[in-house]
C-alpha cells in the first residue's frame, strides 16, 4: 500500500514539474513564407521570416512524399522554439495546400522549456517549392 | 429441334477451342514467377532522373499467366517524386476514357510506356503492345493518385484506365504504388487478357510541359525525380507484389545500384536550381515575380 502511495506522489510531482516551467501560456497565430535552400531527393531545406504572435525566422526540414513532416525551428529576439510537425496534401496542381499539426517540443533562452502544439495550414508551389504555412495554437514557456 | 443440330455442330469446334484456352490458361496459372527491373536514367546522386522501370511474368508452362489483377510497387526512400515538377495538372479517368492522352492537359502526364498482352486461343499465343500513359489525377481521400491509360488495337481494340494510388509504406521503402488493374475481355468465352510484360518512364524523358509567359506559352521538360545526395547501402531498392485472378501472386525485388565513386550512406543536402530543366542547351531565362531567374528549358517559342 505504501508502495502505491510512493508511486502516486510521484507520478504527481513528475506531473506537476512541467507546470512549474510553463509558467507563461500564450495563443500564437504565426504565418510565415519560406523559400527554397536546397533538396536531397524528397527532403527540402527551406527558410524564410515568419510573422504574427512570434516574429523572427524560421527554417525548416521536411520530406515531401505521400504526406509531408518534418521539424522547424524559429529564431526570435528571446530565444528559439523547435518542434516538428506532419501534414496531408490535399487537392493537385502547381499550388497544393495541406493541413495537419506540430508539436513544439523545446527550445532556448526565454522558450527553453517551451512546449505547446499548433494546427497548421498553408500552400506548397510544387514549381518553385516556395511554402506559406499559418500555425494556430498555444504556447506554454 | 432439326434445326438445331447445325448450329451444335458449329458451336463444336468452338467448344473445343474454347475448353483448350481454358486448359491452357489453367496450366499456366502454376508457379508463375516474376522479375523486376528499374534503373534511374541519368544516375547521378543529387540530380534529376528519370525512373524506368518494367517486370515480366514467366510460367512453367509455354502459356501465359493468369491475368493480372493488383499491383503493389515499392520505391525506395528520399526519392524526390512529388519534387519532380510532373503532375503540375490533372486529368479524371471519365476524360481520358471518353478522349484518351490528348483530352487532358499536356501538365498532367508523368510518363510513358508500353505493355506486352498474350491471350491463348487453342495452343496459339496471341500477343499485343499496348502503349501506355501515365497521368496525375486528381487526389483520391488525400492521396496522389496516378492513373495508367492503355490502349490496345490488334488484335483486341481496347481501351482501359486504372488506377495507381501512392501510399505509405515501411522502411526501406519511401512509398508504394497501388494499381487496381481491370480484367480486360477478349473474345467471348475466351480468357481475359493477361499481361506478360510492362515497361514504362516515370520522369521528364518524351515530356513536353507547357507554361503561359505573359501572351506566349512557353514549352519545357519538366525537371524530373530528384535523387538523394547519397545512395542507400545496397542500392535504391525497389520490390513488387502481383496479383493474379486465380489468387496467386508472385513478387520480385531489385535495386539500382549505387553509381561509383558516390558516397553511399549518411545524408547531405546541397543546393540546387528546383526550376532547372533537363536540357540545358536551350535555356531561357525568365525573371520570376521575386525578381529570381527561373532558368528554364524552352524548346517552342509557342505552343
Amino acid at each position: 500500500m505504501n508502495h502505491t502511495m510512493h508511486l502516486i506522489r510521484a507520478a504527481l510531482v513528475a506531473l506537476a514539474i512541467p507546470a512549474a516551467h510553463a509558467a507563461h501560456a500564450m495563443n500564437a497565430t504565426d504565418t510565415a513564407h519560406l523559400r527554397y535552400v536546397s533538396a536531397s531527393g524528397s527532403l527540402l531545406l527551406e527558410e524564410g521570416r515568419a510573422a504574427g504572435t512570434l516574429p523572427g525566422s524560421m527554417r525548416v526540414h521536411f520530406e515531401v512524399g505521400a504526406t509531408f513532416s518534418g521539424s522547424f525551428t524559429i529564431h526570435t529576439g528571446a530565444g528559439s522554439i523547435t518542434g516538428h510537425g506532419a501534414a496531408v496534401p490535399h487537392g493537385s496542381g502547381v499550388y497544393e495546400s495541406f493541413s495537419g499539426s506540430l508539436t513544439v517540443t523545446g527550445g532556448s533562452g526565454r522558450y527553453a522549456h517551451a512546449r505547446g502544439s499548433a494546427r497548421l495550414y498553408g500552400t506548397f508551389n510544387r514549381a518553385t517549392y516556395a511554402l506559406l504555412v499559418q500555425t494556430v495554437g498555444t504556447l506554454h514557456y | 429441334m432439326t434445326r438445331t443440330r447445325p448450329a451444335l455442330r458449329r458451336l463444336l469446334p468452338q467448344a473445343a477451342v474454347l475448353c483448350a484456352c481454358l486448359a491452357a490458361t489453367t496450366s499456366a496459372r502454376a508457379a508463375t514467377s516474376a522479375t523486376l527491373s528499374a534503373k534511374f536514367t541519368p544516375e547521378q546522386l543529387g540530380q534529376r532522373s528519370t525512373l524506368d522501370f518494367g517486370f515480366s511474368f514467366s510460367t512453367p508452362t509455354e502459356g501465359v499467366p493468369s491475368p493480372l489483377i493488383q499491383i503493389e510497387l515499392r520505391y525506395p526512400d528520399k526519392l524526390g517524386i512529388a519534387l519532380s515538377g510532373l503532375g503540375l495538372a490533372t486529368c479524371t479517368a471519365q476524360t481520358l476514357e471518353a478522349a484518351g492522352p490528348p483530352g487532358c492537359p499536356r501538365n498532367a502526364v508523368m510518363g510513358h510506356g508500353q505493355a506486352l498482352t498474350g491471350i491463348v486461343l487453342g495452343s496459339t499465343i496471341i500477343t499485343e503492345t499496348a502503349p501506355i500513359t501515365i497521368v496525375r489525377a486528381p487526389d483520391e481521400g488525400g492521396r496522389i493518385e496516378l492513373l495508367f491509360y492503355a490502349e490496345g488495337t490488334t488484335p483486341v481494340t481496347t481501351r482501359i484506365v486504372f488506377p495507381g494510388l501512392l501510399l505509405p509504406t515501411s522502411a526501406p521503402f519511401g512509398g508504394l504504388v497501388s494499381i487496381g488493374v481491370p480484367l480486360v475481355p477478349t473474345l467471348p468465352g475466351a480468357p481475359y487478357i493477361s499481361v506478360i510484360s510492362l515497361t514504362a518512364t516515370l520522369g521528364p524523358v518524351g515530356v513536353t510541359y507547357y507554361e503561359q509567359v505573359g501572351a506566349r506559352m512557353l514549352a519545357y521538360q519538366p525537371r524530373g525525380i530528384l535523387l538523394p545526395r547519397s545512395c542507400p547501402h545496397g542500392g535504391f531498392p525497389f520490390a513488387a507484389e502481383f496479383r493474379f485472378l486465380d489468387n496467386a501472386s508472385a513478387t520480385a525485388h531489385t535495386a539500382v545500384p549505387c553509381p561509383g565513386n558516390r558516397r553511399r550512406s549518411g545524408h547531405s543536402f546541397r543546393s540546387i536550381n528546383p526550376l532547372r530543366g533537363v536540357d540545358r542547351n536551350e535555356v531561357t531565362d525568365l525573371l520570376g515575380r521575386d525578381g529570381t531567374a527561373w532558368a528554364r528549358h524552352v524548346k517552342y517559342g509557342s505552343r
